[in-house]
């Protein structure tokens, strides 16, 4: 390849601003090349989630971006204003769903045939990754396009937020390194030395494609687990039985709308009409876990395939994963039930030590509470127990933003699920996470 | 998917080349903040391009004036603003940075050019005296008319002092017709040291930063309606407070990442870039970022890159009673309205990359199946800190000697936004350079 003169020049706000819309020119792009790759240890198919062994010390995990459909409950219509548009339900939504979307899907494992047929078939919100410390982590990223806006040429990223001491080749900000063409694919490489929750989310347009639903969560699992105990962090207080994840999103029905029909959005008026947990609104939230590849018992959820269900025996130490990737800010309250916060933002709550300040058991500072006050961007994982029932016990988790609680203005909704305990030795052990 | 740029009110195209013209032929801009210091006879370094600019003074003793003038947005907009200023001749948003030393009685003079009373309330500050008797609150027939002493409108002066007690980071901000003073830029921060230890934020060894890559955060928001109604004398009713702007040290990305005192930001003298150098044997000690957050509204704020280090909140270390470190680490620092966060930051090289001898396990793809975005790029073409390598032709980039660029913002990302326009805002960018001995200029 023969070196281009590229312009390096300091970069002075005239410049900056001249800089137009739309995308660097790529002569010759050449729509879908073959797709099919050979991955050197797949991890299992297994659409809504990805499991790796205890300490796997390589995963591969195969991603596309595209947009879809989801169905949230509510009023018979949203009326959006400046021009009055019919906003929710969207006339373009097939099979009874509601609400565009843009998001992600797992593919990992399958023939370069399935993986295209995944076009215009996003999930919200996008898939649950978990992955193990030290392990070489590979996520190849494949931009399908949009299907129903062919003209939106919109490139793609995945941004591990909160991986520390990042790359920026694969921290995924488009104009701090490069993003992912329609049709093309780039494999994210990731050392993960931190145990803890985390986030992920396609940073193009950042403001659009996170609203737009390009966003789930990612965490890591310390050394320290084993095939019959898991933990948090490398540290024997945050030992668990269960654990479920908690993610919080917002979603503007107007700028979903408009997305579809081929209209712009003022950020700066941002409303949201359907607070979400897990990519559903209560009481969806209740239903159980599916797979985007099968038809469920609802099927306007076969693209919302994450329960928010918690369910644990008496007595089990039950984690939960907050994680708040709206745009305001929510207070998640667990009537009756008292929670103790182990980590933030993938790190343990303890102090630094005084033998070896790089490693945190110092003070405990974890702590006591039964609302989780999170802003956008961050996680919180808390442990509670389960307390020593006889008779199935349902206790309720929610949004006490009241004015959250609803769907579209209407009804009890929004941000809630149930928590059910069960008498000692009812459930047979968690296979997955929010199963 | 871009959206298409709307001008409201009183956006004006070119709005850089408008307030140079205003600056030049109305409010007699100084070029830079170190003039204008020198002019208040103030001591002052040398500008640093980017990081804590400190206003000192041997006796801790300070002249503010308030007054009025205009700051410039990234799309093109001009806003009329009140700020502190450090002298009578110019006019600076927001007011300085001041910075003392734990122990000093700090004197605030306050000369108010505003057509109304105006005053400082100083956050965390105990026993603050104004013109020489306890700060209170000021009433007129029972009700209240400011949270402290003013100094009169069209001239009048007021005399603040205190000990500065605690070390930590604090904002001081007007107490008079507070909702409306505030928006419209009556704040600053005040830094104060601990004693004997310049390079410590607190008094904890824990608390220990590089005075090189000391850094402030000051979160504000603008509702230009509001700023519009002041300038024509008009009402706004505070409940329909909307803000378009989010700033960072009084500035909106791009402009946040522009040197302090940049020419074309005459009313804006303090860029919000974090540069850094990788944590090493020589380089042990990490950045200081002070968060302060003067506007109404919370913000989570988000450094890429690395965990950030908390170890104080609004003045106070996060040390325990027996001296234990109860610092914890956050990805994203949510910001409360008038709290301030003391974050320590370092980057480290933690796995150590070598193109040759320790290749990052994955093929990167040829530029042609990349998406380079606007034809404008900080990536050096290469994923290995320090080197530089090919980018497509037509492709500008900010890369000055293979320095890695990770972005700091707001997640709530519709204030990563200049109004209806992504990729600004409350948004600014962490610079990380090759390890000493480099090529960056």
């Amino acid at each position: 390849m023969t070196k281009p003169p590229t312009s390096r020049k300091k970069l002075t706000r005239r410049n900056f601003i001249s800089l137009g819309g739309g995308m660097a020119a790529l002569a010759g792009v050449n729509l879908l090349p073959a797709m099919a790759k050979v991955l050197a240890n797949p991890a299992p198919v297994q659409a809504a989630i990805v499991a790796a062994p205890p300490m796997a010390t390589s995963t591969n995990i195969h991603l596309v971006g595209t947009d879809g459909w989801i169905y949230l409950p509510g009023p018979s219509s949203i009326v959006g204003d400046t021009p009055p548009r019919t906003v929710y339900p969207d006339p373009l939504a097939p099979g009874g769903r509601t609400t565009y979307i843009f998001g992600f899907r797992n593919v990992t494992g399958l023939s370069s045939t399935a993986v295209n047929d995944q076009k215009g078939k996003a999930q919200a919100p996008a898939p649950l990754l978990y992955v193990d410390q030290e392990a070489d982590v590979r996520i190849t990223l494949t931009n399908l396009g949009l299907q129903v806006r062919p003209d939106l040429v919109d490139s793609h990223t995945i941004h591990w937020h909160g991986f520390r001491n990042a790359i920026p080749l694969f921290d995924g900000v488009p104009e701090m390194s490069i993003a992912v063409p329609i049709g093309r694919d780039f494999t994210y490489y990731y050392k993960p030395h931190d145990p803890g929750t985390y986030m992920y989310h396609c940073h193009f347009e950042d403001v659009e494609h996170v609203q737009m639903g390009m966003t789930g969560v990612v965490f890591v699992r310390p050394a320290m687990n084993t095939p019959t105990q898991k933990y948090v962090y490398n540290d024997a207080s945050t030992a668990y039985d269960r654990e479920f994840v908690i993610f919080l999103t917002e979603l503007w029905a107007s700028a979903h709308y408009d997305d579809a029909h081929i209209q712009v959005s003022d950020w700066s008026e941002y409303s949201p009409d359907f607070w979400l947990m897990n990519g559903r609104c209560f009481p969806d939230t209740l239903q159980p876990a599916g797979d985007p590849l099968t038809i469920p018992g609802q099927p306007v959820l076969q693209y919302q395939p994450i329960s928010s269900l918690v369910k644990a025996n008496a007595g089990e130490r039950v984690l939960l994963r907050f994680v708040n990737l709206g745009y305001q800010q929510h207070a998640m309250t667990l009537d009756g039930l008292s929670m103790r916060i182990v980590g933030k933002d993938a790190t343990l709550l303890k102090g630094l030590g005084t033998t070896n300040p790089q490693i945190r058991n110092g003070a405990d500072v974890s702590y006591e509470t039964n609302t989780v006050y999170i802003g956008p961007g961050e996680s919180y994982d808390a442990i509670f127990t389960a307390p020593n029932v006889t008779t199935d016990t349902t206790y309720l988790l929610y949004n006490r933003k009241f004015m959250y609680l609803n769907n579209g203005g209407t009804g009890t909704g929004g941000q809630m699920t149930e928590v059910r305990i069960s008498p000692a030795g009812t459930l047979s052990p968690q296979a997955a996470p929010n199963t | 998917m871009q959206p298409t740029r709307k001008r409201y009110g009183l956006k004006l195209k070119g709005g850089w080349a408008v307030t140079v013209l205003l600056c030049a032929l109305v409010l007699s801009c100084a070029p830079a903040q170190t003039s204008r210091v020198e002019a208040a006879g103030l001591a002052q370094a040398t500008t640093p391009s980017s990081g804590l600019v400190c206003t000192t003074s041997p006796d801790a003793s300070f002249t503010l004036t308030a007054e009025t003038g205009y700051i410039s947005t990234p799309d093109g907009n001009t806003i009329f603003m009140w700020s502190y200023s450090p002298d009578a001749t110019s006019f600076q948003y927001p007011g300085p940075f001041l910075c003392v030393n734990q122990g000093d009685t700090v004197t605030v003079t306050l000369k108010n050019t505003l057509p109304e009373d105006v005053s400082i309330i100083f956050p965390g500050q105990q026993d603050v005296l104004a013109n020489g008797i306890p700060s209170q609150p000021q009433y007129l027939n029972g009700e209240l008319t400011s949270l402290t002493t003013v100094a009169g409108k069209n001239g009048g002066t007021v005399t603040y002092s205190f000990v500065a007690k605690e070390p930590g980071t604090y904002l001081y901000e007007s107490g008079t017709d507070i909702e409306k003073q505030t928006q419209m830029g009556l704040f600053g921060g005040l830094v104060v040291r601990p004693s004997g230890h310049p390079n410590q934020a607190y008094a904890n060894s824990g608390s220990k930063f590089n005075p090189s890559t000391e850094f402030t955060m000051l979160l504000s928001e603008i509702d230009p309606d509001l700023h519009q109604a002041i300038e024509r004398g008009t009402r706004f009713d505070i409940t329909t407070y909307h803000p378009r702007y989010w700033m960072i040290n009084g500035r909106s990305f791009p402009d946040t990442i522009a040197d302090n005192g940049a020419a074309w930001l005459p009313t804006q003298p303090y860029g919000a870039l974090v540069h850094m150098q990788p944590k090493s044997a020589s380089n042990p000690d990490p950045a200081l970022v002070r968060y302060l957050n003067v506007g109404m509204r919370n913000h989570p704020f988000h450094p890429h890159g690395n965990n950030g280090r908390v170890i104080g909140r609004d003045g106070s270390a996060l040390v325990g009673p027996i001296g234990e470190d109860l610092s914890y680490e956050k990805y994203l620092v949510l910001v409360g309205s008038s709290q301030t966060w003391d974050v320590t930051y370092d980057w480290t090289d933690t796995d150590l990359w070598q193109p040759n001898t320790n290749p990052i396990p994955v093929t990167i793809p040829s530029q042609q199946d990349l998406t380079f975005k606007d034809s404008a790029t900080w990536y050096s073409g290469s994923p290995y800190l320090g080197i530089q390598d090919e980018l497509p032709v037509g492709v500008t980039s900010y890369n000055e000697c293979g320095e890695y660029y990770h972005v700091w913002h707001s997640h709530a990302l519709n204030e990563a936004a200049n109004y209806d326009t992504g990729f600004g805002g409350m948004f600014t960018l962490q610079r990380i350079d090759p390890p000493s001995p480099n090529t960056c200029p």
